[in-house]
């Protein structure tokens, strides 16, 4: 009797997974999520801000961005149209996610380590050059894993080849894949056809996928996504009267309780060298984001939020506490509904100068759904729409999906349309790192990788070809 | 010492030698006495409390069954036969790859080489291994799938597929493209993209525009989804007759091959505007289609369950059921090869019978081909009923054609009073009895009504002379006063009904307190009034219908009078214009009442039951939406 354990292999057929120690990069807005493929969970996740001194190096990972220290910026690589912008920081950041936790750093070959300086002497050095030349190839971080990259469905041709060059080149992997955050969103979702409402930070995207394809006529974006409903929160906290004053965590030293609606009493920290801007910024980004995970909620429906029925429904809901990290705290009301409402009806957004564009009636989540169905074949349409898989962190926004499924059964009322929505965390932030992991652990995915021979064979325009 | 012992005994180790000498060390003999005692010791060691007979059962014998739960049955533990087995990173090529891509997954090192050598200087080994050893590792290279795409030369093209609409180039992009969709049609369109200009852009970027005025098709058109399709199945379908004629497919090819040809982009466009249409359908639209279907489904089970009744009453009315028999028999005829039994089988019988009757008379050729060929192809029912016949009426036929029977004329029949019948009873009755039987009705009241009217109509308690003839009339009598008593129940109902319902409508009407209490007296009352209304009509009524009687009475009496003339062939035609007087001022009576003059149209049937069925219409009415001018009923009905 063979039972199966730790010490067994899997029997062959069992999953049709045939591991080659892949990794998965599934870059985001936020974060940058990476690990190795046939694992459940990014093993690496980073954030894609980063710090930058005005003279020194570039600082990469939670603790370097998170400490006040003066002078520095805190940046994004990502463009305002969600398609990556600064690609040298870019990919010195992934290298960073890759190796600080996933392969680590290579160690530094013997002929430099200092290690061996006594080589030398004995006059060998003509060998030695040309091992080094040899080593030089090793020192690449990628040498030994294929790499399977995550990219947003309206990615441009130019865009997708830098991925490759950046692959191939400075990181010497052996085999390399492009694939969209969509389709490998449904994978994980366990569906290869289907609607794919992707709310991250930066931009929420709608992609149709058949069969595992893009159907790129249908491919919807809008800006309206997790940092607008951050701007709306700041907006409402500016309109409010009293204003509602927004203090980060670094700020405060101790505080005192104080009663509801009170100005805080609180020891603030003094800094010598003050943090920038930006770097306040981000942290004041920290709170909204707490602020957002407990307090904002989404009208669930039926109808909108605006009507005056529903503000006389909501007023009568009880409230949420909030305090900030300096002790203020307040009951919220109906101001919780309203910070999200711009996401499913740009008509009661909150007019805000800071956010980059003014919400569009056509850039609320239904009219891009609406859209994207638009562009499908007809008889695909009741297949997709039975297949609406619901990923990104700005979806965890409590009553997010009641809302959807309400607005999207009453644009197609006579369809049967289904949401999925994985109820975990996790599933649900890194759904498309998920579906890349299962994707590159397959067996069957072994021919679909662009090896380096074929790269150097056909040059960067492969990717065009070959990951549609 | 003892507890060795026991330890050995759990371990289920023999207790033997080995350890024994040791731990004994000096006498031997004891030793080997201690040895051999325990063993009995415990066999027959005496179990306190318990019968001796069950004690007998605790003996050495193993239980009779052994039991053995497999649920049970422990995850088997890990054996360890050795140092850990070595895993490496197997390096391996995909058979379905063309550059030989080397991949590396984890696999159990081959153990070859044996352990001694492994202990040795292992690193090297390994590397050695890894180097020269290269799986191709073939599992998962079925999943590489091209698909059959129809391919063409350029000869084949000039001859068959030139098309004023699509170019060569474009001809060939959608046959690249549907290679590389796998003919994903919605992908397909999604992707499709055909530039001319892309061909063409590098020899001449400058005059771009006079090189797109130059190309005999139109720029980058705009497909949808049915051109890809209709252009591509066309092709295909050419192919496919060039390859293999149409007298060759086979019915899967053929079938594919009418599939090809039979595509039409322009219904498949309206197909799909429709099911746009469907999709697009705002939400009343769906909760009203919704409503039908429910109601459609009603109205079904509604139907069905009419349908029940109804072939349950048929059930019960005593429809003499199918002749299983005969049916079965049909069947049995059918095929050829009972056929020709069958027409054996008569020869035969036909033969016997010739000779029984002396067929010295008749030749060889017997009558019987040209009787049965004439029955046989038509009327299978006259021929089946002949044959299961046959015997009876071969004998009996003979004896009827001798004796000669005189056929007489209607008026001649008269004239004797000769009667035919269909079948006789026995014994005698009187005709007086029978007339008398028939005044008699189920109830009291019926009888005395029919007695009371037939008193009216002048028609004495005994009949004199009761012929046959007289029984006859009065047998019609009979059967329409007691169709006359019933109308008459019929219509006071629904008189009364009227009146209540006049009573409800004015009281509906007046809104005044005073009109309304008096509507309130009149309820009550309407229980007297529309009886002493009804009295009244009913008088008239009696009035026309004496008066009717009053002719039929006549008729009665004429026939009476023909009767004992008992030559006048006139009386059926008179009772029959009796009866269609009384079918014609029936109605006028009842004219006035509109229910009533429609239950009048169905006045072959019993008024009773027609009334129920009525009834029972308005109930199927008012549950189907769809049907009309039942307001009615269904208000009746609902009272």
């Amino acid at each position: 009797m063979n039972i199966p354990n730790a010490s067994t292999a899997p029997a062959a057929g069992e999953y049709a997974g045939d591991e080659v120690s892949a990794i998965v990069l599934d870059p985001g807005y936020t974060t940058v999520r990476a690990g190795f493929a046939g694992e459940d969970v990014p093993k690496s996740v980073c954030p894609s801000f980063y710090g930058q001194t005005a003279s020194g190096p570039y600082l990469f990972g939670e603790n370097a961005i998170h400490a006040p220290v003066g002078g520095l910026d805190i940046k994004n690589y990502w463009g305002s149209d969600g398609i990556v912008e600064d690609w040298d920081t870019a990919a010195k950041l992934w290298e960073y996610a890759i190796t600080s936790r996933l392969t680590g750093a290579r160690p530094s070959d013997p002929a430099r380590n200092g290690l061996n300086e006594g080589n030398d002497a004995n006059g060998n050095g003509e060998a030695m050059d040309v091992d080094m030349d040899a080593l030089e190839q090793n020192e690449k971080p990628l040498e030994d894993n294929p790499l399977l990259v995550t990219e947003p469905g309206w990615n441009s041709a130019k865009a997708r080849e830098k991925y490759i060059e950046i692959a191939m080149e400075d990181w010497g992997t052996p085999a390399f894949f492009l694939q969209k955050t969509g389709v490998l969103a449904a994978f994980a979702a366990g569906k290869s056809s289907g609607i794919i409402i992707d709310v991250g930070a930066s931009h929420t995207s709608v992609t149709p996928v058949l069969d595992g394809m893009v159907l790129r006529k249908g491919v919807q974006k809008s800006p309206l996504a997790g940092n607008f409903v951050s701007d709306q929160i700041r907006t409402s906290f500016k309109q409010s009267s009293p204003e509602i004053p927004l203090t980060p965590h670094y700020m405060i030293k101790s505080k005192t309780p104080v009663d509801a609606g009170t100005p805080a009493q609180a020891v603030y920290k003094t800094f010598p060298d003050p943090p920038t801007p930006s770097f306040r910024a981000n942290e004041e980004e920290r709170v909204l984001t707490e602020f957002k995970e407990s307090v904002v909620e989404v009208w669930p429906g039926p109808g909108r939020f605006t009507t005056p029925t529903n503000e006389e429904l909501a007023k009568s809901m009880p409230g949420r506490p909030f305090e900030m990290p300096d002790g203020w705290n307040q009951v919220f009301g109906m101001e919780r509904f309203r910070v999200a409402e711009g996401l499913f009806d740009a008509s009661a957004a909150l007019p805000s100068d800071t956010f980059p564009t003014p919400p569009k009636p056509d850039h609320t989540i239904p009219r891009l759904v609406q859209a994207a169905v638009q562009q499908v074949d007809a008889d695909q349409r009741p297949l997709l729409l039975s297949n609406i898989v619901v990923t990104g962190g700005s979806t965890l926004l409590y009553k997010f999906n009641e809302r959807l499924n309400y607005e999207i059964n009453a644009i197609y009322p006579s369809t049967r349309n289904k949401l999925i929505a994985p109820g975990s965390v996790v599933e649900r932030k890194y759904a498309a790192w998920i579906g890349g992991s299962i994707l590159a652990s397959l067996g069957s995915f072994h021919q679909l990788w662009i090896s380096r021979k074929e790269y150097e064979e056909h040059g960067a325009g492969i990717v065009e070809k070959r990951c549609r | 010492m003892a507890s060795g012992r026991d330890v050995r005994d759990m371990l289920g180790l023999p207790a033997a030698g080995g350890d024994a000498p040791k731990a004994a060390g000096a006498a031997g003999t004891a030793a080997q006495a201690q040895q051999k005692r325990p063993k009995p010791a415990g066999g027959s060691r005496k179990i306190q409390g318990v019968a001796r007979e069950v004690a007998a059962l605790y003996g050495e014998r193993p239980p009779p069954v052994a039991v053995y739960e497999e649920k049970k049955a422990y995850r088997a533990k890990r054996q360890s036969t050795g140092p850990a087995k070595k895993w490496i990173q197997q390096p391996f090529t995909n058979p379905a790859r063309a550059d030989g891509l080397v991949l590396k997954h984890w696999r159990r090192k081959p153990t070859t080489a044996p352990p001694v050598q492994e202990s040795e200087d292992a690193p090297m080994e390994e590397g050695d291994n890894t180097e020269t050893f290269l799986e191709s590792c073939a599992d998962y290279a079925k999943y590489d799938i091209k698909v059959d795409m129809p391919g063409f030369t350029d000869e084949e093209y000039d001859k068959y597929l030139r098309s004023d609409d699509w170019s060569r180039e474009e001809t060939d992009y959608l046959f690249e493209v549907v290679r590389d969709y796998s003919y994903r049609w919605a992908v397909i369109w999604d992707r499709y993209g055909f530039e001319p200009q892309r061909q063409l852009a590098p020899e001449n970027a400058n005059g771009d525009d006079q090189a797109l005025a130059a190309m005999p098709f139109a720029p980058s058109k705009k497909r949808t989804l049915e051109d890809l399709k209709a252009r591509f199945y066309d092709i295909s379908a050419k192919l496919m007759k060039q390859r293999i004629p149409e007298v060759n497919m086979d019915a899967d090819q053929y079938s594919t091959y009418e599939m090809l040809t039979k595509f039409d982009p322009v219904m498949e466009r309206n197909r799909k505007m429709l099911a746009t249409a469907l999709i697009n359908r705002t939400m009343d639209e769906v909760k009203e289609e919704e409503f039908l279907l429910t109601e459609l489904q009603r109205i079904n089970m509604a139907a069905n369950r009419l349908d029940a009744e109804r072939e349950e009453l048929r059930a019960r009315l005593d429809a003499p059921p199918q002749n299983q028999q005969v049916s079965a028999g049909l069947q049995a005829f059918t095929s050829s090869q009972a056929l020709h039994a069958l027409f054996q089988q008569l020869f035969q019988q036909d033969r016997s019978k010739k000779r029984a009757t002396g067929g010295g008379s008749v030749p060889g050729r017997l009558s019987l081909s040209a009787n049965d060929m004439v029955h046989t192809p038509g009327s299978a029912q006259q021929q089946l009923s002949a044959a299961n016949r046959r015997q009876s009426l071969a004998q009996n036929q003979q004896p009827a054609a001798q004796t000669p029977v005189r056929s007489l004329s209607p008026h001649q029949e008269h004239r004797f009073n000769v009667s035919t019948h269909e079948r006789l009873t026995s014994g005698v009755t009187f005709g007086s009895d029978r007339l008398l039987k028939m005044r008699q009705a189920k109830s009291n009241v019926q009888t005395g009504k029919i007695s009371q009217m037939l008193a009216a109509l002048g028609v004495a308690d005994v009949v004199p002379i009761p012929t046959s003839k007289v029984g006859e009339v009065f047998e019609q009598l009979v059967a329409k006063v007691s169709r006359l008593l019933d109308v008459r129940k019929v219509r006071e109902k629904e008189e009364g009904e009227c009146k209540v319902l006049l009573a409800m409508k004015e009281r509906r009407n007046g809104s005044g307190g005073g009109e309304e209490r008096q509507a309130k007296s009149e309820v009550p009352d309407s229980q007297e009034t529309p009886d002493i209304d009804v009295d009244g009509e009913n008088e008239e009524d009696e009035d026309d219908v004496n008066k009717n009687y009053g002719d039929d009475a006549e008729g009665e009496a004429d026939d009476n009078d023909n009767d004992n003339d008992a030559d006048n062939p006139e009386d059926d035609a008179e009772g029959e214009e009796d009866e269609g007087g009384f079918n014609v001022e029936d109605p006028d009576d009842d004219g006035d009442v509109d229910a009533e003059g429609e239950d009048e149209s169905s006045k072959q049937q019993s008024r009773a039951t027609s009334q129920g069925v009525t009834t029972a219409q308005g109930h199927k009415r008012s549950a189907s939406v769809f049907s009309q001018g039942s307001a009615q009923s269904s208000k009746r009905a609902r009272q």
